[in-house]
């Protein structure tokens, strides 16, 4: 066998071009054929809105790396310089596509199931008398009072921009004197809904128009002593990714709530502009904004693509929307009104969301609120919902007296401002509430229910892989696990202890945590199987998760595929392994599932030489998550939720409507549309079956089915009176 | 099930720890959490001999936190101890009055030989694995801040104990003192460490052959217990493991060693002195296994709650080892062992007889087998001036498992075995003692004068003694057939002061055989 140095840079895909690759595969589902149309809608959102973050944070920062003249090399062996080049080419390829599949995909189809969107200076000769007089009226009512016009001149300087807030700016002219052009610019309320319906017209098609369009009809009103010479949409994206000393920072919670308010100033990082924009208009932005060419992007189409979102919640139009996955199912094992301790204590449970309903989860920490054996109650928070039913439990529990500790992080990015608020009304209902640990991210997620019982302190613990969010909790795939497990008892005790700046145990039982050695536990995990390969054991790594992208798990998967164990990799995002690396053969196999819900499990299974092993965790392989958080590995144990798992894992490997595979050229490709591909390098085994498998579709219908199997089948539940037997 | 929750709370020289227990008949005791919290005391106290307000602050915060961590688990019961950082600091009852007013938790504070009993009862309450450990050669090696312990086991009876000033911290000290870097640890820690085990070994180690070590200690049981890697550690471990440890200490840097042992950088030092210390105890004695049971003062502490209220026993007699190691040092100092037993005897029959009128417990009846055997260890030195050269080795020999208080009591009673009798007034004029102390003294002289002189003339007479109280006298009836006049001459002035003490008049009567 030959050895490779699996730490060269050409074995790792460079992670920001792979993010790009990722929503690039959600734009697919905006093209695809099979996705109904307002599902299509749903995804171009979501690609616009995913990008509106990566530019934020990601170019931003490398922007940041490259004027502080940071020249270390990525693991792909790329230069600062060379990934903004990279990155900035494949950005604009991306918006292009992304208009391409609006105007010519969406839109025209938009047209053809009846609705239509009426832009401007396009069409809006197709407006009637009374439309134009429902306009105005519109207008004159609910916009004009709120907006607020702003000319700049000598004495007035260019206004702030707020970052992502869509604008018309328009060159100026003043009616009376000789004064020179100016610049005048107001800013699209956001008040106001972006999406106006027109009454119906007579055919029975539906229209909407945009406040953006509404406003710039009547630029003229806004400036009154002024010719309008040029006019254009803009919307500038600043860098929010934001930084501060922790230990300067006196009160972590001011110091936030700060940050948050500078956020809407951050540095200009992308300005999108109408693609017909005048030359001069253009010119003046830009040079106000300090960017250069290739951070300016010409539009053909609405900017900021999140209006599509919009268009989606428009009611009606039910039949162009998916529906063949059901709704969140009862989970049999807990069924409501029971004492959920009990069935916590009677085996351990296992809750697969959004298939399975995440109301146990809630049940939990409400039940452990009123329940007067409780003594304490401890959760970590990191993004929760607005209007948090576990917000509420938390603050009953402790004004029924129970000890109740929570984790609030503040630095959840751009979920600050919701946290800061929950923070604040948790201390007011007299929990303790702990703002994050100084330098890391809390991102595990846990919640410690210690109860008195007869025999002794028991303690119930619930461990996820997605944010204790019960709106989050219907979108993403999660899995939750609920425990009286002694061993994780105390180790979650001990979690929570250290939490609260106590220090470490010296024991652990069943938990791994990062940053303390998660990651060398994960590396443990990867080189057993690699020595179990070398023994000529069974070796087999299965691993589920969002991201990979820490060198050194990857040099270890590299080194242990070369020593024979098969990997097989279900990677939602950012994957900086590759396939068909030297010396790896055809080991590892990597494969992407984009589908009707965020795919969010993290789930690992070690074969382990025949005694295998399966772990869940709220981590990635990211450095992030190893060195700069609290995460946690926890291992499953009981067979018949290991059976789950493995089914979970398995099916995902047999997708083939959903999944995309990663060939050893670095592209993605679903495998329905490419019949004949190089199968060798295709992730899934199961490939030449003829059924289809959406493995999202089949964890729907296996929760139903579990909901059937518990309660017999729905007619079961009829009672049926007794006949006289008589007759 | 019955069962009480207990805390357990160690207020050490870095770091203040508590220990949530639930203790059971049943199910023995239960660890339900632990929560330790750093804060360095002991600079402040070994220093300036009072701790700076600032970390009094912060010292009363943690045992509010504490206070209401109990309060949340429901504890019935707690015990609060203080180690060296208070028990050295100069105006030590007024710190623990203010303590237990502001935080409202009452501090006692442990003598060494406590502390390393505790500590030692925690290694003992581990089971069988500590039976079958110490059925070969065994040494426990206690190691504190300031000096260390090293006891030892014959059989499964501990027989001697001595403390040695080279605890870690005060190495590190010394180093920093010196100016020493890290480097220089090795040479200079193992020359230091060489000059005390030396005697040690000439003294006390002689030609036992000790096989195992038992470390109790904050450093090297941490980092033991974290290669967990591949699921728990049963922390037992070889001279290889040492070596290991004491090469990556040599030739990595502070970041790396600490991100691979899951520790804080400031912990290495320590560590490394820690780890050359162990080496060097390992030498000396000639151990080549080592287990670290990663047991903490605060599990003695409820060990001795859950004994002390009936919960549970261990197998292990801890009576036997005190009085084991009383044996040792009364045979070092040439005691005859056959005469003390006599003189126990007869003792503990009076105690035993008297029991409804001298109001004392169990563990007085303990303390007066003590005073029996060392009654006459001051011998050795000067058969003149037994009673002041008893008294000074007692006092300045560790008996593992007696308090200060204890040792005080002991080597008074047998001081005044031979002198006249101090009151309250005279003794605590030049000692500091309390009130119900000094009668205990007085009670155990009382016995032990009597039993003494039923054995006046050391030839062990009577063989068989029987005590009753009868009319208001104490019936001593010995049976011999020996001539008992020096005994029956000299027991008047004996017997005064028991009446004196019990207002109970001795009477000695003697029963023949023919």
């Amino acid at each position: 066998m030959k050895n490779y140095d699996y730490s060269k840079p050409e074995y790792y895909e460079n992670r920001e071009l792979s993010w790009l690759k990722f929503n690039q595969r959600v734009l697919y589902e905006a093209e695809n054929k099979e996705t109904p149309l307002f599902e299509k809608l749903k995804f171009l959102s979501i690609t616009a809105s995913n990008l509106d973050e990566f530019i934020m944070v990601r170019v931003a920062s490398l922007r940041d790396m490259e004027n502080a003249g940071y020249d270390k090399k990525d693991i792909a062996g790329l230069t600062v310089t060379k990934q903004r080049e990279l990155v900035n080419k494949a950005v604009h390829e991306f918006v292009e596509r992304q208009y391409r599949v609006l105007n010519e995909g969406i839109i025209p189809k938009l047209e053809e199931n009846g609705l239509k969107i009426i832009r401007f200076g396009k069409d809006e000769n197709v407006l009637s008398a009374s439309d134009r007089g429902y306009l105005d009226r519109y207008f004159e009512n609910e916009v004009y009072p709120v907006l607020t016009p702003m000319a700049v001149d000598s004495s007035r300087p260019f206004p702030l921009i707020r970052n992502m807030s869509l604008n018309i700016g328009a060159l100026v002219k003043k009616k009376e004197g000789s004064d020179g052009i100016e610049f005048a610019t107001v800013q699209v309320p956001s008040v106001l809904q972006r999406v106006v319906e027109l009454p119906p017209g007579e055919d029975g098609v539906r229209r909407v128009v945009f406040l953006e369009d509404i406003i710039a009809s009547n630029i003229d009103r806004l400036f009154l002593n002024y010719d309008i010479t040029a006019y254009s949409y803009f919307r500038i994206t600043r860098s929010a990714d934001f930084s501060f000393d922790e230990d300067e920072a006196d009160d972590l919670l001011k110091e936030i709530e700060k940050q948050v308010r500078l956020r809407a100033w951050g540095e200009a990082m992308r300005l999108e502009v109408d693609a017909g924009i005048d030359k001069a208009l253009l010119t003046k932005i830009k040079e106000e904004l300090g960017l250069i060419e290739r951070e300016i992007f010409k539009i053909d189409g609405p900017l900021d693509l999140r209006v599509l979102m919009k268009l989606y919640s428009l009611k009606g139009f039910d039949n162009l929307k998916e529906t063949k996955y059901s709704r969140p199912q009862e989970y049999p094992y807990i069924p409501e009104g029971c004492d959920i301790f009990e069935k916590i204590a009677e085996n351990d449970r296992l809750l697969v969301h959004p298939f399975q309903t995440f109301s146990p989860v809630i049940e939990f920490v409400s039940q452990a609120a009123l329940d007067p054996d409780v003594l304490a109650i401890k959760q970590t928070l990191y993004r929760v919902s607005g209007n948090s039913p576990i917000i509420a439990a938390l603050a009953q529990a402790a004004e029924n007296g129970k000890q109740v500790t929570v984790l609030v992080e503040l630095k959840a990015r751009f979920d600050e401002e919701n946290n800061i608020l929950w923070a604040k009304r948790l201390e007011q209902a007299g929990c303790h509430v702990i703002y994050g640990l100084v330098g890391l991210k809390t991102h595990c997620k846990i919640t410690l229910v210690v109860r008195k019982e007869e025999d002794g302190i028991r303690r119930y613990v619930h461990l996820g892989t997605g944010n204790y969010n019960d709106s989050t909790a219907k979108l993403y795939t999660d899995v939750g696990l609920l425990t009286a497990d002694e061993g994780i008892g105390e180790d979650a005790t001990a979690v929570f202890n250290m939490l609260s700046g106590y220090s470490e145990p010296r024991n652990w039982n069943k938990l791994s945590l990062a940053p303390l050695w998660l990651k060398d536990r994960f590396l443990f995990l990867i080189n057993r199987e690699k020595e179990h390969a070398l023994n000529g054991e069974k070796a087999h790594i299965i691993a589920k998760m969002n991201s990979v992208c820490d060198a050194d798990v990857i040099k270890a998967v590299y080194e242990a595929a070369a020593a024979g164990v098969k990997i097989e990799l279900i990677v939602r995002g950012i994957c900086a392994i590759k396939t068909g690396v030297p010396g790896t053969g055809n080991n590892i196999k990597v494969r992407s599932i984009v589908g009707n819900f965020l795919e969010h499990a993290r789930i690992f299974y070690f074969e382990n030489a025949g005694s295998p092993e399966y772990y869940c965790a709220s981590a990635d392989w990211m450095p992030r998550n190893l060195e700069r958080r609290v995460e946690i590995l926890f291992p499953v144990v009981d067979a018949r939720l290991r059976q789950k798992l493995r089914f979970i894992l398995d099916t995902q490997l047999r997708d083939n409507v959903k999944a995309f595979d990663l060939l050893e050229t670095g592209e993605y490709v679903r495998l329905m549309d490419h019949p004949d591909h190089g199968r060798n390098h295709l992730a899934s085994d199961a490939i030449d079956t003829e059924e289809r498998v959406d493995s999202q579709l089949v964890f729907c219908e296996k929760a139903k089915k579990a909901v059937e199997e518990a309660y017999g089948s729905s007619n079961d539940r009829v009672f049926i009176p007794r006949e006289s037997q008589s007759n | 099930m019955a069962y009480s929750t207990f805390a357990a709370i160690d207020i050490g020289s870095f770091e203040i720890s508590m220990k949530i227990y639930e203790v059971s008949q049943k199910k023995g005791m239960r660890q339900v959490d632990y929560i330790a919290h750093s804060i360095d005391l002991g600079t402040d106290s070994y220093t300036k001999g009072k701790i700076e307000q600032e970390r009094l602050d912060e010292l009363f915060g943690i045992l509010r936190e504490f206070r209401k961590i109990m309060k949340t688990y429901r504890v019935e019961e707690y015990k609060a101890y203080g180690t060296s950082a208070i028990r050295e600091t100069v105006n030590r009852n007024i710190l623990l009055s203010q303590i237990e007013q502001i935080t409202g938790i009452k501090v006692e504070v442990l003598s060494n030989s406590e502390q390393r009993f505790l500590d030692y009862k925690s290694v003992a309450f581990q089971g069988a694995k500590f039976e079958k450990f110490i059925e070969k050669g065994t040494a426990i090696y206690d190691v504190g801040g300031g000096s260390v312990q090293i006891s030892l086991f014959n059989k499964d009876n501990l027989i001697s104990t001595q403390n040695m000033r080279l605890g870690v911290l005060r190495m590190q000290e010394r180093m920093n003192k010196m100016g020493a870097s890290m480097r220089q640890y090795d040479a200079l820690i193992r020359e230091l460490a060489q000059s005390q085990l030396s005697v040690y070994k000439k003294l006390y180690l002689k030609d036992k052959e000790i096989d195992n070590l038992i470390i109790v200690d904050d450093y090297i049981s941490n980092i033991v217990a974290k290669e967990r890697i591949d699921g728990p550690s049963d922390n037992v471990f070889g001279k290889e493991t040492v070596e290991r440890y004491l090469k990556m200490a040599r030739e990595y840097g502070k970041e790396h060693i600490a991100s691979k042992l899951s520790i804080s950088e400031s912990d290495i030092p320590p560590l490394y002195i820690s780890l050359i210390l162990l080496d060097e105890v390992m030498s000396t004695t000639g151990a080549t296994t080592v287990w670290a049971p990663g047991v903490t003062l605060c599990d003695g502490i409820a060990y001795e709650y859950a004994e002390s209220n009936n919960f549970l026993s261990s197998g292990h007699k801890f009576e036997n080892d005190i009085i084991s190691c009383a044996m040792q040092v009364s045979k070092r100092y040439m005691g005859s062992r056959k005469r003390s037993e006599t003189l126990e005897n007869i003792a503990c029959r009076i105690f035993d007889a008297t029991k409804e009128v001298h109001g004392l417990t169990p563990r007085d009846r303990l303390l007066l087998r003590l005073c029996a055997m060392l009654h006459d260890c001051g011998k050795y030195i000067s058969m003149q001036n037994l009673a002041e050269c008893s008294y000074g080795i007692i006092m300045s020999t560790e008996i593992i498992g007696i308090s200060h208080k204890e040792r005080m009591i002991i080597a008074n009673a047998v001081k005044y075995n031979q002198l006249p009798f101090e009151y309250y007034e005279e003794l605590s004029s030049h000692e500091s003692i309390e009130r119900n102390d000094h009668m205990r003294i007085a009670k155990l002289t009382a016995m032990l004068r009597l039993a003494n002189g039923l054995d006046r003339s050391h030839k062990m007479k009577f063989k068989n003694v029987e005590v009753e109280i009868k009319n208001g006298n104490l019936n001593i009836t010995v049976s011999t057939d020996e001539d008992i006049a020096l005994e029956k001459g000299l027991f008047g002035n004996r017997a005064d002061f028991f009446e004196e003490v019990f207002n109970l008049k001795p009477v000695i009567r003697q029963k023949r055989s023919f």
